[in-house]
């Protein structure tokens, strides 16, 4: 919902024809529910403490105020910046020269296509940057201006990457329909940062960003604490299993390290997530421990700056080595994936310790040689490994009520390519499962509308049109299938795919892959299962 | 041949209008996309106009079935009411049809002096604003209660430990 209009102007009447200027003369609208919350001045003061270089201009503001509080030399910041990039990253001047405005990504967007605000087409979401290259550092810009598609940065422009850069996930549809293979997110990218350098920032990325620097995970949760939301997840696999399992935190010596996002130990339906996972590693006995302080696997620096990136991403290899384990097991999450397999190798490989080895299913021997360079194995490729040597027993009579389907999260499937896996494993625990329409899965996959640190409940409005091509396809399945459970592999999803599902197609329940697996797997010694992980009753036990 | 008969005959014709005028209310790049793709699920803005105005125009004529004008109105108020509109811009959609009439139906109707035919069947489109006044409401009231209950998703197991602590300290109080 925009602002609302005022009486005496309905009075006059009601417009709703869209104004017919240009883009570029149209203002940007700033109004409440246009954008995330600024980061908190202190926030904002400790990271520039800690990132130096990276962060500027810690105040409190307001974006639909006129005065944005910039520093008074923001142009040249900026401009500044812009030119530090372009030298640093060849890829930006490519996105930046190359595109020839086929309109290939334009209908691709989550955003444009819920929201119909052609800014949101990635092709004109780029421009927004270009227009400003091309006046700024380009001779035919700067000589013919508007006839090139250039223009002068002003500050409307900056409020208009705001407001733009911040719909954008990062999720890299339009890549892939774009012959040249621009990647809209690295333009997105570049953009958070150059605003970083005026002091233009969410609170919803920078929070979580500083608490990781601190603790580790994105709610600032320290060891004790995190220690007490274990055991209240081995306590509920007790009631529910009669079977108390292990999970070590910080014990030195164990083979493998296991970090998953926070919002699995912290969140619901995460926890659930949590503990399929501690149910697994009992059934087969895994040597693992986690550790406290890499207590989280999504990183935000992601979604900020290269070097707040690698900085976090830094405790996987720092705790590995402190704790002695010889490769690392991953978590359901997206975002997490996405640095592991694109950067965590070139930012951080020399990190790696020399106990670190290429991973092997100590269960099975297979060797994960794709996971050669980072050490690190996605869950779902070790639990299909294990599921494809027969190590594990299943009753998927306790999920003979689930009617599922899978939503590929975009950093998993664009960013890793991990398709067959997680469906593998689910064909495995489940009789009842249905793809989403072609064009809307796996590659194509449509994003949850939160990625990028965008999952924050006041852009509800924003994240609902967003996801809209989500939502619709999974109404699409509900109705011709009766599918009741999306599935999904990443943390971010099962927090934002609940109020989507909730919006777009009623009555559809978000869980993780393991949580599934967990309802089904049978482990040594446990009692008779009369209820599912969320202590509701299984199918067959309703009436007791 | 009556209004109603009038209206019948050409309902494809005019749910299409009617859907033009309504593609009408967003940007001129955007109703070019729009228009050029009708697959439901790469296209749901789009789809859903074509859909909910279709299926509209024939319900309007027999007007005995409330849940389905709701089901098929549903979809297009769910969407506009989360997309960068006022909730009179959002809801101005059911109106647009009242244009669409007059500028087909009017100058005949007044030729034959049977103007109260037209003002008869608006009834129904008033009726139709104010379904789709209640679903546009229960949108609202819906994005509003999903914002409260994720932020109490994202804490449940804080907030349990807090508990916790807090009836720790209530107990040591009470001994």
């Amino acid at each position: 919902m925009s602002k609302m209009v005022k009486p005496d102007e309905l009075l006059k009447t009601i417009s709703y024809t869209p104004p017919a200027e240009g883009w570029m003369d149209l203002p940007v609208n700033t109004s409440p529910g246009n954008w995330a919350y600024p980061a908190k001045q202190d926030k904002v003061e400790y990271l520039m403490h800690e990132m130096p270089g990276i962060f500027a201009n810690p105040r409190q503001w307001n974006p639909e105020d006129v005065d944005w509080k910039l520093p008074s030399n923001w142009k040249e910041i900026v401009v500044n910046g812009f030119r530090e990039r372009l030298d640093k990253y060849r890829s930006l001047k490519l996105f930046m020269d190359i595109c020839v405005r086929c309109g290939a990504c334009a209908d691709k967007c989550h955003f444009f296509i819920g929201s119909g605000d052609p800014k949101n087409m990635p092709v004109l979401r780029a421009e927004l940057m270009r227009s400003i290259y091309r006046g700024e550092f380009t001779t035919a810009g700067k000589i013919l201006g508007k006839l090139t598609g250039a223009r002068v940065l002003e500050e409307d422009v900056l409020k208009e990457w705001f407001i733009y850069f911040y719909q954008c996930t990062e999720c890299r549809r339009c890549s892939l329909y774009c012959p040249y293979g621009i990647d809209t997110a690295e333009v997105t990218m570049m953009a958070r940062e150059l605003l970083h350098l005026c002091g233009i920032n969410i609170n919803w990325i920078l929070e979580p960003v500083s608490n990781c620097n601190r603790t580790g995970n994105h709610l600032g949760i320290q060891p004790h604490a995190f220690k007490d939301i274990v055991e209240f997840m081995v306590d509920d696999i007790e009631t529910i299993t009669g079977k108390r399992v292990k999970c070590p935190l910080n014990e030195k010596g164990h083979e493998v390290l296991f970090i998953t996002p926070s919002g699995d130990a912290f969140a619901d339906p995460g926890i659930y997530t949590f503990m399929g996972y501690l149910m697994l590693f009992d059934a087969i006995g895994l040597d693992f421990t986690m550790s406290t302080y890499a207590s989280e696997g999504g990183n935000f620096g992601l979604f900020t700056h290269a070097d707040a990136m690698k900085s976090i991403n830094g405790k996987m290899y720092a705790e590995a080595n402190r704790l002695g384990c010889k490769w690392i097991l991953g978590g359901e999450c997206g975002h997490m994936w996405r640095v592991v397999n694109q950067y965590m190798d070139t930012m951080n490989g020399n990190m790696q310790g020399p106990q670190m080895k290429t991973p092997v299913n100590p269960i099975t021997g297979t060797v994960f040689e794709n996971a050669k360079q980072t050490k690190m194995v996605h869950i779902a490729e070790f639990t299909a490994d294990l599921i494809k040597h027969g190590k594990l027993k299943f009753d998927k009579s306790r999920n003979a009520n689930v009617v599922a389907t899978f939503h590929d999260s975009c950093n998993t499937a664009r960013g890793m390519g991990m398709f067959e896996e997680p469906r593998y494993v689910l064909k495995n625990v489940l009789d009842n499962f249905h793809e989403m329409p072609e064009g809307t899965i796996r590659e194509q996959t449509f994003c949850c509308a939160g990625g990028s640190g965008l999952n924050t409940d006041e852009i509800m409005d924003i994240r609902m049109r967003g996801g809209l091509p989500r939502g619709n396809a999974l109404k699409h399945v509900v109705d011709k299938h009766g599918v009741n459970t999306m599935a999904c592999v990443c943390a971010i999803d099962r927090a934002t795919l609940i109020p989507l599902a909730d919006y777009w197609a009623p009555g559809v329940n978000i869980t993780g892959l393991h949580e599934l697996v967990a309802n089904a797997l049978v482990l040594d010694g446990e009692e008779e299962r009369t209820m599912n992980l969320r202590q509701e009753p299984l199918p067959g036990f309703e009436e007791e | 041949m009556t209004l109603m008969e009038a209206i019948a005959a050409r309902s494809d014709e005019l749910a299409q209008k009617w859907a033009e005028l309504i593609l009408g209310t967003y940007p001129k790049q955007t109703q070019a996309v729009w228009r050029s793709n009708r697959d439901q699920f790469s296209n749901p803005v789009g789809h859903a106009i074509l859909t909910s105005t279709s299926e509209l125009m024939p319900l309007m004529l027999t007007w005995n079935d409330a849940q389905a004008v709701a089901n098929s109105l549903g979809t297009l108020v769910k969407i506009r009411a989360v997309q960068d509109f006022s909730p009179a811009q959002a809801l101005s959609f059911v109106f647009l049809l009242k244009k669409l009439l007059r500028q087909e139906f009017l100058p005949e109707l007044s030729a034959r002096g049977a103007v109260e035919e037209l003002l008869s069947f608006e009834t129904r489109v008033d009726n139709l604003a104010t379904i789709a006044f209640d679903i546009y409401v229960a949108a609202r009231d819906q994005v509003a209660r999903m914002r409260v209950d994720e932020v109490k998703r994202a804490h449940t197991s804080i907030v349990r430990r807090a508990n916790l602590m807090q009836k720790d300290v209530a107990a040591q109080k009470a001994e």
